[in-house]
C-alpha cells in the first residue's frame, strides 16, 4: 500500500516523535508513505482567522503538489492539516468562482480528486483492528490508557465525516488491539485550547488541568492523543504533574517491538518511562 | 440601551457577515448551546450566542470589538451541538476580515500579534518555525523568559534544539507569491 505523505510544520519542529514513530509504524504495517515534495504550511489557526483566501490558498498549494505524485491518498498526522485539506478541496469543488480565483493564486489546477485522510483514520480503516493485532510482538498488558482525540479529527463532523464527534472510538479500537485497557471517559473531544498556548496560557492551563485531572480520577497511566498540539499542550501545561501524554503511534510501535528511544518516548516532559518499566513494556 | 429603528442600515452589517461567513445567523435561536458548549466562553469571553444577539442586533462596534471570536480556536464543538447548524468559526473569520478591512483596532492584541508573527513565519520560510514564532512572541511582549523551565527541560532531553529559535531558515518562493498574489487582489 502506497499513499503520500503531508507531516505539517510541527512534525518538524516540536513534535519529531509524532512523526518518527508515525514513519516507523506505517513502514512496519507495509504503508510506503512518499513526502509531497517541497510542501508548505497549511496556513493553521491564524490564516483561518485572519484571512480566509490565505487559508483555501495554501492548502489548496498542498493539494496541488500532492496532485503530482501517483498516488491517490494523502495521510496526513496534524489533525488541523487534515481538517483544513479536506475543508480547502471540498470548499474548492463547491464554488466554481473560488477555485478559479485560488488556482490563479497558487499558478496550479487542482483537480480534487485526492483522497485525504488522517493517519488515525487511514490506520483504522485500511488496516484496522485485526491487521494491528498480527503485527503485535510486545502486548501492552497491564497499561490503562485514556483515548484522547481533541477537536479537529471529528468536529464539526460536517466537515471531517470522521467518527463520532462527541464519542470517537476508532483509537478505541486499536489502542485494545495492542492488549491495552482503555478507559471509557467523557473528556475525549474535550478542547485543550489549542493554539492559545502562547498567547493566552491560563486559559490553556485551566483547559489541560481539567482533562488531566479526570485522567488520574479514571485512574489512566497515560492520555494518548493523535494530534502534536493536543500533545504539546496537556505535557506543557499540566504544572509538571507526572501524566504521560503519549501519541498512539509511540505505543503502536512499542506493541510491534520498537525501542522507546526510537519512538521518542523519553522526549516528553511528563516522562513515561518508569511507569512503562514497572509494567514490563520496556525494559 | 439599544433599540432597533427598522433602518436598512442596520441589517447591512448583518448580510454582510453572513455572506461572507456562508452561516445563516437569522436562524439563530439563541438557545444557549454553543457557548454552553464553547472551551473559550468565559465571564470575560462572551461566547458566540451573545456575539450572534450583537450582530442581529446590528450592534457592529460591539460585535467587532467582543473577544470571542480572536479567542474562537475553531474547536467546532458548537457547530456540531447548533441545532441550526451554525458554524461559528466561519463567523470569526468574517469579523477578523471586517475589522481588518474597517481599521478595528484588534481588543486582543496579544492573539493577533502570534498569529501575525506566525503568518510572517510561514510567508518567509512557507513552513512555520514554531520555536521562533514563540522567541518572536515572547521578545514583543516582553517576556523573554516565559516557559524558559520546560523549554530547558525539552532541550535537555533532546526533543527540541536551542538552534530552532535563532531567526533564519530556507524560504519558499512559491509561497511568498501566493502572499503576495492575494494582497494585490484585496
Amino acid at each position: 500500500m502506497k499513499a503520500s505523505y503531508y507531516p505539517g510544520c510541527s512534525l518538524e519542529g516540536t513534535a519529531k516523535p509524532y512523526d518518527h514513530s508515525s514513519r516507523a509504524v506505517c513502514e512496519a504495517l507495509g504503508i510506503g508513505l512518499e513526502d509531497i515534495p517541497d510542501w508548505s504550511c497549511c496556513g493553521s489557526s491564524p490564516a483561518l482567522k485572519m484571512n480566509k483566501d490565505l487559508s483555501t490558498a495554501l492548502a489548496a498549494h498542498n493539494l496541488a503538489l500532492s496532485e503530482t505524485q501517483s498516488v491517490e491518498d494523502v495521510v496526513i498526522p496534524c489533525p488541523f492539516c487534515f481538517r483544513r485539506l479536506l475543508s480547502a478541496q471540498a470548499e474548492l469543488a463547491a464554488d466554481p468562482d473560488l477555485k478559479a480565483r485560488i488556482e490563479g493564486a497558487v499558478e496550479a489546477e487542482i483537480q480534487g480528486t485526492t483522497g485525504i485522510h488522517s493517519l488515525l483514520g487511514f490506520l483504522a480503516e485500511r488496516v484496522g483492528a485485526d491487521g494491528v493485532r498480527k503485527k503485535v510482538q510486545r502486548p501492552l498488558k497491564g497499561l490503562r490508557v485514556a483515548p484522547y482525540y481533541g477537536c479537529y479529527l471529528v468536529k464539526p463532523h460536517d466537515v471531517t465525516g470522521f467518527d463520532d464527534p462527541e464519542n470517537p472510538t476508532s483509537m478505541d479500537d486499536l489502542l485494545t488491539a495492542l492488549g491495552a485497557e482503555t478507559v471509557d471517559w467523557d473528556f475525549k473531544t474535550e478542547c485543550c485550547g489549542a493554539g492559545l498556548a502562547v498567547s493566552k496560557t491560563e486559559t490553556v492551563r485551566d483547559l489541560c488541568r481539567r482533562i488531566v485531572a479526570e485522567a488520574v480520577h479514571q485512574k489512566a497511566d497515560a492520555v494518548v492523543v493523535a494530534c502534536q498540539l493536543c500533545q504539546a499542550n496537556l505535557d506543557m501545561r499540566q504544572d509538571g504533574g507526572a501524566m504521560p501524554v503519549l501519541y498512539f503511534t509511540q505505543l503502536m510501535g512499542l506493541a510491534f517491538g520498537m525501542s522507546a528511544k526510537d519512538l521518542g518516548l523519553k522526549h516528553h516532559l511528563a516522562s513515561p518511562m518508569k511507569m512503562l518499566k514497572a509494567k514490563g513494556i520496556v525494559s | 440601551m439599544l433599540r432597533l429603528t427598522g433602518q436598512p442600515t442596520e441589517r447591512a452589517f448583518l448580510h454582510k457577515v453572513m455572506e461572507m461567513s456562508g452561516q445563516d445567523l437569522l436562524d439563530c435561536l439563541q438557545c444557549g448551546k454553543c457557548s454552553g458548549s464553547c472551551p473559550i466562553a468565559s465571564e470575560t469571553v462572551a461566547g458566540p450566542r451573545r456575539l450572534i444577539a450583537r450582530i442581529l442586533a446590528g450592534m457592529k462596534d460591539e460585535a467587532l470589538e467582543d473577544a470571542t471570536w480572536w479567542y474562537c480556536v475553531a474547536c467546532g464543538t458548537c457547530a456540531g451541538r447548533c441545532p441550526v447548524e451554525i458554524n461559528m468559526y466561519e463567523v470569526a473569520t468574517a469579523l477578523c476580515e471586517i475589522a481588518e478591512a474597517e481599521g478595528v483596532k484588534p481588543s486582543e492584541p496579544d492573539i493577533h500579534l502570534f498569529e501575525e508573527l506566525f503568518l510572517k513565519s510561514v510567508q518567509k520560510t512557507g513552513r512555520v518555525r514554531e520555536l521562533q514564532a514563540v522567541m518572536q512572541y515572547n521578545l514583543r511582549t516582553f517576556h523573554p523568559f516565559k516557559d524558559m523551565v520546560p523549554g530547558m527541560k525539552l532541550i535537555f532531553k533532546g526533543a527540541i534544539s536551542p538552534k530552532e529559535m535563532l531567526p533564519g531558515g530556507g524560504s519558499d518562493p512559491k509561497v511568498a507569491r501566493i502572499f503576495s498574489r492575494l494582497a494585490e487582489k484585496e
